[in-house]
């Protein structure tokens, strides 16, 4: 079966799919953006980064969107003086997690907006099915 | 009221006997009569097995999204397609009946 509209809400829904996932590492990032080591000089929460691949649907013959992976992304720690810290070093400093707060609200942002985008594109297909639909019901 | 009886009393009554021809030969007649007008009588029932099958699909989804088993994007998903298969077919079949309605009414 090759009806686009179906096809549309397939891909709409691969699309709600991908950024629900971008969410939940966002929350991950803002959830763990205190959390250190449990040892002196340990290394903290290391930030987490997702990132989208085309996947050809075969049946379809569509372009549906996935996650391609879910990597750490490998910057420099923030370092804070806290001594007495379970995680400071000698010097009294203790590594803090490479998480933005800002960066990750933005992206939490980014991720709401293309969440909305797809939203519309489903139901504009099953407003059109169902226009089509309603041919058969007028005589 | 003898015939009622006549069955609980002996399993091989004949009563019992006529029946049960009649039963075998009932389908035996039905089955044999969409092999001569295939097209219309398969094309509804093929329309109303994807709808019920659409159906139970969705129930199925619904289950285990309660369950936390699915997203909410796959319940979702699945009885808005279990709603429109179902609209098609409820479409398509009133079609059908006031096209029957149209013939009964035709003057002979």
């Amino acid at each position: 079966m090759h009806d686009p509209l179906q096809a549309s809400l397939r891909i709409g829904a691969s699309g709600l799919e991908a950024q629900s996932k971008r969410l939940r590492v966002v929350s991950e990032n803002l959830a763990n953006s205190q959390s250190t080591g449990r040892t002196p000089g340990a290394d903290p929460y290391t930030r987490k980064t997702i990132s989208f691949e085309s996947e050809v649907d075969e049946a379809m013959g569509a372009s549906l969107v996935k996650v391609a992976g879910i990597d750490q992304q490998r910057t420099r720690y923030r370092v804070e003086h806290h001594p007495g810290h379970p995680a400071a070093d000698a010097n009294g400093f203790v590594k803090m997690p490479n998480v933005e707060v800002m960066v990750e609200v933005a992206d939490m942002r980014e991720a709401n907006r293309s969440f909305e985008a797809n939203l519309q594109v489903i139901r504009q297909a099953r407003e059109m099915i169902s226009m089509t639909i309603d041919l058969l019901r007028s005589t | 009221m003898i015939d009622r009886i006549a069955p609980a009393g002996s399993p091989t009554a004949s009563p019992l006997g006529v029946d049960q021809t009649d039963l075998v030969r009932v389908p035996a007649a039905a089955t044999s009569a969409p092999v001569e007008g295939a097209d219309f009588g398969s094309m509804l029932s093929e329309l109303a097995s994807s709808a019920l099958g659409a159906v139970k699909q969705a129930e199925t989804i619904s289950v285990a999204g309660i369950r936390g088993q699915a997203s909410v994007q796959q319940v979702v998903e699945a009885v808005m397609a279990a709603e429109q298969t179902l609209q098609t077919a409820i479409a398509v079949r009133d079609k059908v009946v006031a096209a029957y309605t149209e013939i009964s009414r035709m003057s002979i």
